[in-house]
């Protein structure tokens, strides 16, 4: 399919688009003009806040731009809203899905056209049209189950399955593969190949520069509003877009020294800690975590990180093993102490746990620090020090577009991130847990986050990274333990791992196993 | 510039909201045969108005008669001769404010507990009967027969005192009986809303009864307690302080509605500018949040639910001690608890808008209660807050309208300017 981008007309035109939000003060875009061809897969890469998904929003009928022309099929067309989207075919898949987690897939799929007989939902004419359309794409899916008991995957697959069964030509991903798992990952690749061969038009808004040169036919290069340059693939290299879209040069890699361990200061010990619904989500996971050193926690989503990290931080209940810090037993302490015997914890979700998007900074960068002197004393707070600690972050860290004393919740994913990080770090913290700490982030933003954690680690920091991303796992790491439901399989030093053994621990095989087919390459 | 911005965005919303309230209103007017705008003339010359208020013009000037028998302009809401009806207003105003605070604490913290009813009557009735026993043991004590004969140092004292007791008898009452159901929620997850409806149920029966039977003070046709003692008394101002201003003497306004500004001080400095208040809010704001950052959030739900109490209690307290003096069958369904919750939900909890909105309330009762006009009934008041209700929680839609309205305007302008527009 590579290359084989010529068509009559476009599929997508977008002429001088503007758009400027009074609200912030961002020109989100900035006279940017795209030209999608038929049936290619058209990646759009750029940093958090570069416009990318401004811009799909526009297409897609969600914002209305200030100035400048979309053409669909070569004529003018007028998208006031996500309806007039469908109409013309173009389909959009959200970064977060918006299914109903109470309703099986078929109704979801469904959800608005269903089929009905005599005024009632003909539940079985629906699972049939379902089945029909996800065997139509190759999509299998199983029409009956409820959305609440799928995994991320398999509903990214329904939201695909969604827009297709409302007949888009015109398909607008949006990070598609941020919250996959590898496997998911490639299976994902391999349907947006396929759609694209039925002549569907692909427009992929994705951080993952290697996922573009793996699938793209062309990338659309954004940075800070405005469209940088349009490039086939095949010609450009990913270090160079890389630096196109930072506007510098980046390092991919991450320059670290070899760690220097010190005594173990976190410790856990055949932890037990119930998930969702009361079933164990860690079943006797234990590990040993030093002064100075990276310990990354590999493992597919879902086999026990999460609740892992939130019995470490005292945000879960611990129903068996211990947890040792600096030689206390914290395993039942609350949150609060914790964090005063120096643990920091980065969340995996900045939105809802990291931040109070609802508030200003101030309140942001103290809810860790509040009760202490100077920020208040004698439980009033003393403003002019919190104000000097949210500048202070700003400073440190560089958030751009923040502001002492103003909303967070219209800056980028990565500006976020930042504050967190500042926040967390204030004061030294003895043990930072970092879950999926570059989620979702730019390239620039990754490298910030990685940088600030290898820095903490120097420092003397103990830092317990908990990643799906394998190659995170790698650049960061100086021991590597996997995760598979619930339990730590293997801990495996980082410099002589091998991604291979890695991914095969991953995916619940032994480390016998990994070195036995290692052997027989 | 952006203050202004601010603050109009803040205004804009509520205006239209009781624009709309009253446009939709004037449906069911025109509906019993009356003029829309006289009828609204004569509802807010009855809340609002100075004597022989009947326009709305009056309601800023109004031509007084003088002593002379000639005509003079004045400035209405000065206008004393016991015709001004702010100071009844205010006088009304007091318990809704306190009430509305009480919404405001628990809905910060994300409790959406509407107990302020219940609240309010048993902290009204507990004041009632301390402002009458608590005396009584004292006289006992002191030897006193008649409480006439008490020396005057005794009742300077008692003065000082019992007051301070009842209310805090009421607002002890009020917190204790808004933290059960906080207690509730906290431990055993039953829902706030419906556990402080069924406990208003309780105590609105509860005070029915002690009126009409263990504390009825007389064969009186409608069933009442004993007055509270003299020295229980916060004397209103027109029979203390400000006896010789006219504007004070149509009215039992008193120290209550300092107080009930005093609190409303302190709840703000509470929610704004204390640890406490910032840990129930962000509570609010973001339950996982507060999690996360280690706020120990089912302490200061607990909290919010007992300052949400106690202020319910005070509002009571401060209603009987002040203005009835006594509980009278049917203070215990007359709702100012659950209006409190309405001020609350329309100034959108902002302490601000609670003193503004308050009174406004007031105003609409007390026009509605003295409403005389064609057939129209006296429900009129209550159609009207429900409407301006209604519109102010369809914000959003409202807003949204604004901005189309806006941009439409906008992007005639720019039509306007040929040549502008295109790229």
């Amino acid at each position: 399919m590579k290359g084989k981008s010529q068509a009559m007309t476009s599929a997508v035109e977008m002429r001088h688009i503007r758009k400027f939000f009074p609200s912030s003060q961002v020109l989100a875009s900035d006279d940017v003009s795209l030209e999608v061809a038929q049936g290619e897969i058209h990646a759009i890469v750029g940093e958090n806040g570069a416009g990318k998904t401004t811009l799909m929003s526009m297409l897609y009928g969600l914002i209305p731009p200030d100035e400048g022309e979309i053409y669909i099929n070569g004529a003018l067309a007028h998208i006031a809203h996500p309806h007039d989207a469908i109409r013309l075919g173009i389909g959009m898949v959200h970064q977060h899905f918006k299914l109903v987690p109470s309703f099986t897939i078929a109704e979801n799929i469904m959800l608005g056209i269903e089929p009905n007989r005599g005024g009632f939902i003909d539940s079985k004419a629906e699972a049939e049209v379902v089945r029909e359309l996800a065997n139509n794409f190759g999509l299998p899916v199983n029409p009956n189950l409820h959305v609440r008991d799928i995994s991320v995957g398999m509903q990214q697959r329904v939201e695909i399955l969604k827009i297709l069964q409302r007949d888009a030509k015109i398909l607008i991903l949006d990070e598609p593969t941020a919250v996959l798992t590898p496997q998911e990952v490639s299976e994902l690749l391999s349907v947006i190949r396929k759609l694209a061969q039925t002549g569907r038009t692909i427009l992929l808004i994705t951080h993952k520069l290697l996922e573009v040169k793996e699938i793209a036919d062309r990338v659309t290069v954004m940075r800070r509003g405005q469209n940088v340059g349009t490039y086939k693939v095949s010609g450009v290299s990913v270090r160079d877009t890389a630096t196109m879209m930072v506007g510098r040069a980046v390092t991919l890699q991450v320059e670290k020294t070899p760690a220097k361990p010190g005594e173990v200061v976190l410790k856990a010990d055949n932890l037990l800690v119930a998930g969702a619904g009361g079933i164990p989500a860690v079943f006797g996971a234990g590990f040993e975590l030093r002064a100075g050193e990276i310990l990354g926690i590999a493992g597919v989503s879902g086999n026990g990180q999460t609740e892992l990290v939130e019995a470490l931080v005292g945000m879960r209940t611990t129903d068996g093993g211990t947890i040792t810090l600096h030689g206390t037993d914290i395993t039942h302490a609350t949150v609060r102490t914790r964090r005063n015997g120096g643990l920091a914890h980065i969340p995996e979700d900045r939105m809802i746990m990291g931040l109070n998007l609802k508030t200003n900074l101030d309140e942001n960068v103290v809810v860790t620090s509040y009760q202490h002197e100077p920020y208040s004393e004698r439980g009033i707070f003393n403003f002019r020090s919190i104000r000097s600690l949210a500048q202070n972050i700003i400073d440190t860290f560089g958030v751009r577009s923040a502001r002492v004393g103003e909303e967070i919740k219209t800056l980028s994913g990565g500006n976020l991130q930042k504050i967190v990080l500042g926040r967390e770090l204030k004061g030294d913290p003895k043990v930072i847990i970092a879950n999926q700490p570059t989620r979702g982030l730019d390239v620039g933003s990754i490298e910030f986050v990685h940088k600030t954690l290898v820095q903490e680690r120097d420092k003397g920091a103990a830092i317990l990274l908990v990643s799906v991303e394998l190659d995170e796992i790698f650049a960061l790491s100086d021991r590597i333990a996997v995760m598979f439901e619930g339990k730590i399989l293997a801990v495996l030093d980082a410099a002589t791992a091998t991604e291979e053994q890695v991914g095969l621990l991953m995916a619940g095989g032994s480390l016998e196993h990994a070195e036995s087919e290692k052997a027989q390459e | 510039m952006n203050v202004i911005r601010q603050t109009l965005d803040r205004v804009s919303i509520p205006i239209i909201a009781i624009l709309l309230g009253l446009a939709a209103s004037s449906f069911f007017v025109a509906l019993a045969g009356a003029n829309p705008i006289d009828a609204y003339q004569r509802l807010f010359c009855e809340g609002f108005g100075p004597k022989g208020c009947a326009t709305f013009g009056d309601l800023i000037f109004v031509q007084a008669e003088q002593e002379d028998g000639s005509f003079q302009t004045v400035f209405s809401p000065t206008y004393g001769a016991g015709g001004n009806r702010l100071a009844l207003v205010l006088e009304q105003a007091t318990p809704l404010i306190l009430t509305a605070l009480s919404a405001a604490v628990a809905f910060q913290v994300g409790m959406f507990s509407i107990g302020m009813d219940g609240q309010f009557v048993l902290g009204g009735i507990v004041a009632a009967f301390l402002g009458y026993w608590i005396p009584d043991q004292i006289y006992l004590a002191a030897g006193v027969t008649d409480p006439e004969t008490a020396s005057e140092s005794l009742r300077t004292i008692m003065h000082l005192v019992v007051p301070l007791l009842c209310i805090g008898a009421s607002m002890l009452v009020g917190a204790i009986y808004s933290w059960i159901p906080g207690i509730l929620k906290i431990r055993l997850n039953v829902n706030e809303l419906i556990s402080t409806i069924i406990f208003n149920a309780i105590a609105v029966q509860l005070v029915g009864y002690l009126v009409n039977f263990p504390l009825r003070s007389d064969m009186n046709n409608i069933a009442r307690t004993r007055r509270i003692d003299d020295t229980a008394w916060l004397i209103p101002f027109n029979r203390g302080i400000f006896a010789d201003i006219e504007w004070f003497s149509g009215a039992r306004l008193g120290i209550g509605l300092i107080i009930a500004l005093l609190a409303a001080g302190l709840v703000w400095f509470f929610l704004w500018r204390t640890t406490a208040g910032y840990e129930q809010r962000m509570t609010r704001g973001s339950s996982l949040f507060a999690r996360f950052g280690g706020i120990p959030s089912a302490r200061a739900a607990l909290r919010a639910m007992l300052i949400s109490g106690a202020l319910s209690g005070l509002a009571g307290a401060l209603y009987i001690l002040g203005v009835e003096r006594r509980v009278v069958d049917g203070f215990a369904t007359s709702g100012t608890g659950f209006e409190g919750v309405l001020v609350a939900i329309l100034s959108k909890e902002s302490i601000i808008g609670i003193l503004l909105v308050a009174p406004f309330f007031a105003g609409l009762n007390l026009g509605a209660i003295n409403f005389q006009f064609g057939n129209l009934p006296r429900q009129l008041g209550g159609i009207i807050i429900a409407f301006i209700i209604l519109f102010s929680s369809m914000e959003d839609f409202i807003r949204l309208q604004l901005a189309k309205l806006t941009n439409r305007g906008r992007a005639r302008r720019r039509d306007k300017t040929p040549g502008e527009a295109a790229v």
